[in-house]
């Protein structure tokens, strides 16, 4: 079984002061697929989105990107080999205008296509306003256009529906699908929205205390009893 | 209520190309009414004491560069402005080499000695940088003051300047109507380079970075060679100031190091204003009238400028300048405001 | 060779009741107070003036560490405070601004010129220490360091207060949250902080000279003494004031210009290694 694939990570473990936020998991994105990343708060996703990225430090394992070990990459090296992200916490620049901020981010990479993701992403409007003066909406929208800039082949995104309306977050769901099939893009998203993640991932990797609970796809995933019982209280339909 | 950007997206072209009618016309004006400054002005000392303030406000100017694309807030650029002096001094105490060849030196060497500074203190955040580069900079005072053999100690160095540097004779730097017209033109000339600077591509990607240093390295940005370079810049704008005062005044001690200056420069580039490129530079103007003229009438010009600090710095955080041009959009409508 | 070294602790012991202020500042409110130089030359002239209209040393000390603990609190509750929230960068501006300010005022009270104070009568001479003499009162200086430093290691060690002001330094938050009530002891340490600024000021006076510039002159040792003694050790700085004092005085008279570079070399050097301390979060 020697597929490589797009995003792979092996062994991942990351502990800081005695708690253990990710245990030797495991996770193995095929080319083109969109695969949800879910799990109780506090489970790890958002660390192992970060260990895969390159944001974090002080862990262990291999991570490999097309089959390549990437373990020791920086950031911008990363980037340059096509792994792109979005965060959590909008991370955005403020005094900046929409516009602008895309075409600095469009330098750094071989397809500029700042016109295609402002359109892509709703953004024509506002592409010219200082990003602090869009809607928070807007600026979500943004923090994920930024990593569409030079249309990565691996996309990792952290809650990109984060604080969303309910219409909103169907849109987003929709273009990712959309954009993911168009532009060949392997995604792993975390998610909390549930709608979102049922609607178009493929398959779902499901964390909890730092391990992997189950994997699989939509349907059997929600049958799990495991799984049921780690997300207590969400809508797990 | 949203505001249209400042920062418009620019097409490719040449830099020179790109500046506005504008900024050329301004340009032109600058250089030509500063010409005519001293047949206007006919005291001496009213001219000496402008030389010395557009002096100032170059320094201020190198200071509020760092603060504008870095953020960072440098306490210790005397170190730049002092050691361009004594790179002068010193050669020609000695005889080394050429005049020219010291001033090239008094640049350069500032600059290159700030950009390797900066590989390693830009990573720095916040208030520990401001206090790092206090300490630089008051090393090189102890330094000064302490190796009175090679130094002079506080005794300083006079500088004995050759009839002809450049091709140019050398008491032009001394007569103060000449002397001011150099350093006006200096002045405006490094304000110049410096809009080009911040409508660069460089320039912009510098700006991204003090918004956001994280994302910037998420897009493929290296962080800390752009910022290094932004302060070697600032030194190299620092020095020149400090060298054109090393001319006029054919002498050079420790006090061009002193932190007391390192920090008057600071309270001019925030008084000034930081965000628009020429407020430093106002800010030197305003620090110079109160000194000497509000000064005059006033002993407590220091006072007035500590308060000027303090309020600037709570309520007005884009200084004198950012004030003035909001008041001036607010009676001409907003159009492509030139961001200095 | 004894007397350099006394002499140098006297300049440490100075450096130090000076620094401890800025440490305890720094610690509760995590601002670098750019004026406590200012507060120690404020409090120099207020113990030079009460000591000389009363004709008693002791009175002005009093007084002088009186007025200045006031000033702390009134810089607390107008400066330190309301500025809380904002860009440590921001206050150190502002007490960079409140520096000019105090310099200006003093000048305009007692004028450009230096000032001296005598010491009091009853250190007024000299003491045999293993065969040489040395200045009472400079010995006085150095017990008065040594008692500082003893009376607030017991005062952080004993007390509800201390107690507060060693956990809000290594965690405000969650200090915070237990219900101290953050602000109040800020206020009192700051107030604290201040007055030992004032009484190394006045302590100093029959020492050196007077000047409206004398607090901007110890300003950058008391930093050094601080970041390089560890932002937030009061013990840290004990050290530190004891070797800046010795270089100090060895500058003096003996070392080439290398060493006295030394104390600044260490600063940027400790900044780089390990500049947390400063940046918000505490080490």
């Amino acid at each position: 079984m020697a597929e490589s694939f797009a995003i792979e990570g092996v062994g991942l473990t990351r502990r800081f002061g005695g708690f253990t936020a990710l245990d030797t998991v495991r996770i193995a994105v095929p080319d083109g697929e969109i695969r949800g990343l879910i799990g109780p708060n506090g489970a790890g996703k958002s660390t192992l989105i970060d260990v895969l990225s390159g944001r974090a430090d002080d862990w262990h394992g291999t991570v490999r990107l097309r089959g390549e070990d990437i373990s020791a990459f920086t950031v911008q090296e990363r980037r340059r080999g096509g792994l792109a992200r979005s965060f959590q916490k909008t991370n955005i620049f403020p005094e900046l205008a929409v516009r602008e901020q895309l075409e600095i981010a469009s330098w750094h990479a071989e397809t500029p296509n700042v016109d295609e993701v402002l359109h892509e992403m709703g953004l024509v409007g506002i592409a010219h306003m200082r990003a602090a003066d869009v809607s928070y909406g807007d600026r979500r929208r943004l923090d994920l256009a930024l990593a569409l800039i030079g249309r990565p082949t691996v996309l990792l995104l952290d809650e990109p529906a984060a604080g969303l309306s309910m219409k909103e977050s169907v849109a987003l769901a929709e273009l990712l699908r959309d954009l993911a099939s168009r532009w060949k893009v392997t995604v792993l998203l975390v998610e909390h929205d549930m709608e979102v993640v049922f609607s178009i991932c493929d398959r779902i990797t499901v964390l909890h205390l730092g391990r992997v609970l189950a994997e699989g796809a939509p349907d059997e995933i929600r049958k799990i009893p495991e799984v049921v019982t780690a997300y207590l209280g969400s809508t797990v339909e | 209520m949203s505001q249209p950007s400042e920062r418009i997206a620019l097409p490719a072209t040449p830099a020179l190309a790109r500046v506005s009618r504008q900024v050329w016309l301004a340009l032109g004006i600058a250089i030509i009414a500063g010409s005519m400054l001293p047949s206007a002005v006919t005291s001496t000392l009213a001219i000496t004491l402008l030389t010395q303030a557009v002096i100032g406000g170059i320094l201020a100017t190198a200071v509020g560069l760092v603060i504008r694309q870095t953020g960072l807030v440098s306490f210790g650029h005397a170190a730049f402005f002092g050691l361009a002096g004594y790179f002068i001094a010193l050669p020609a105490k000695h005889g080394l080499w050429p005049l020219e060849l010291s001033i090239v030196l008094a640049i350069a060497m500032p600059t290159l000695l700030a950009f390797l500074l900066g590989l390693v203190i830009v990573r720095i955040p916040g208030v520990a940088f401001s206090m790092l580069t206090l300490a630089i900079g008051q090393a090189f005072h102890e330094f000064a003051v302490r190796a009175r053999l090679v130094t002079g100690g506080d005794d300083g160095l006079a500088i004995n300047l050759p009839r002809t540097v450049f091709g140019v004779a050398t008491e032009v730097f001394q007569r103060p109507q000449t002397m001011f017209v150099i350093c006006w033109v200096a002045l405006v000339g490094v304000l110049f380079g410096l809009h080009l600077l911040v409508r660069s591509r460089f320039g912009r990607v510098t700006t991204a970075i003090r918004e956001n240093e994280e994302r910037a390295r998420f897009l493929g940005y290296q962080t800390v060679v752009p910022r290094a370079l932004i302060f070697a810049i600032s030194a190299l704008i620092g020095a020149i100031a400090g060298t054109l005062f090393a001319l006029y005044n054919g002498f050079v001690s420790p006090e061009s190091l002193h932190w007391s200056l390192s920090g008057s420069a600071l309270i001019m580039a925030i008084v000034g204003g930081t965000r628009l490129l020429w407020g430093p530079a106002l800010g030197a103007v305003v620090f110079f009238f109160f000194k000497d003229v509000a000064g005059d009438l006033t002993e407590h010009w220091p006072a007035m400028i500590g308060l000027m600090l303090i309020a600037v710095t709570v309520a007005l955080p884009m200084g004198i300048s950012g004030a003035l041009t909001k008041l001036l959009d607010r009676i001409r409508p907003a159009g492509v405001r030139r961001d200095g | 060779m004894l007397l350099q070294i006394l002499n140098g602790l006297v300049y440490g012991g100075l450096l130090y009741i000076l620094a401890v202020g800025l440490v305890l500042i720094f610690g509760l409110r995590r601002v670098v107070n750019f004026a406590h130089g200012s507060l120690f030359m404020v409090g120099a002239y207020v113990g030079y003036a009460v000591a000389t209209y009363f004709g008693n040393f002791w009175v002005g000390l009093a007084v002088s560490v009186a007025v200045l603990a006031a000033l702390g609190v009134f810089l607390d509750a107008v400066v330190f405070r309301p500025l809380q929230r904002e860009d440590p960068i921001v206050t150190v501006l502002v007490t960079f601004g409140i520096l000019l300010v105090l310099e200006d005022a003093v000048r305009t009270i007692w004028g450009k010129d230096f000032l001296s104070l005598k010491p009091p009568e009853a250190l007024a001479g000299t003491v045999q220490i293993l065969g040489e003499s040395f200045p009472t009162y400079r010995l006085f200086v150095i017990v008065l360091a040594a008692a500082v430093a003893i009376g607030l290691s017991l005062w952080l060690r004993m007390s509800r207060i201390g107690l507060f002001v060693r956990a809000s330094s290594v965690d405000r938050t969650t200090t915070a949250i237990l219900g101290v009530n953050t602000d109040r002891v800020s206020i009192i340490v700051v107030a604290a902080g201040a007055a030992l600024a004032g009484l190394s000021g006045t302590v100093s006076a029959p020492l050196l000279a007077l000047s409206p510039s004398m607090g901007s002159f110890i300003l950058i040792d008391s930093f050094i003494v601080v970041v390089v003694g560890g932002l937030g050790s009061f013990s840290g700085a004990f050290f530190a004031a004891l070797i800046i004092g010795q270089l100090h005085n060895f500058g003096v008279v003996y070392v080439p210009a290398a060493a006295t570079m030394i104390p600044f070399l260490l600063m940027v050097g400790i900044l780089i290694w390990r500049p947390s301390g400063f940046a918000g979060q505490h080490v």
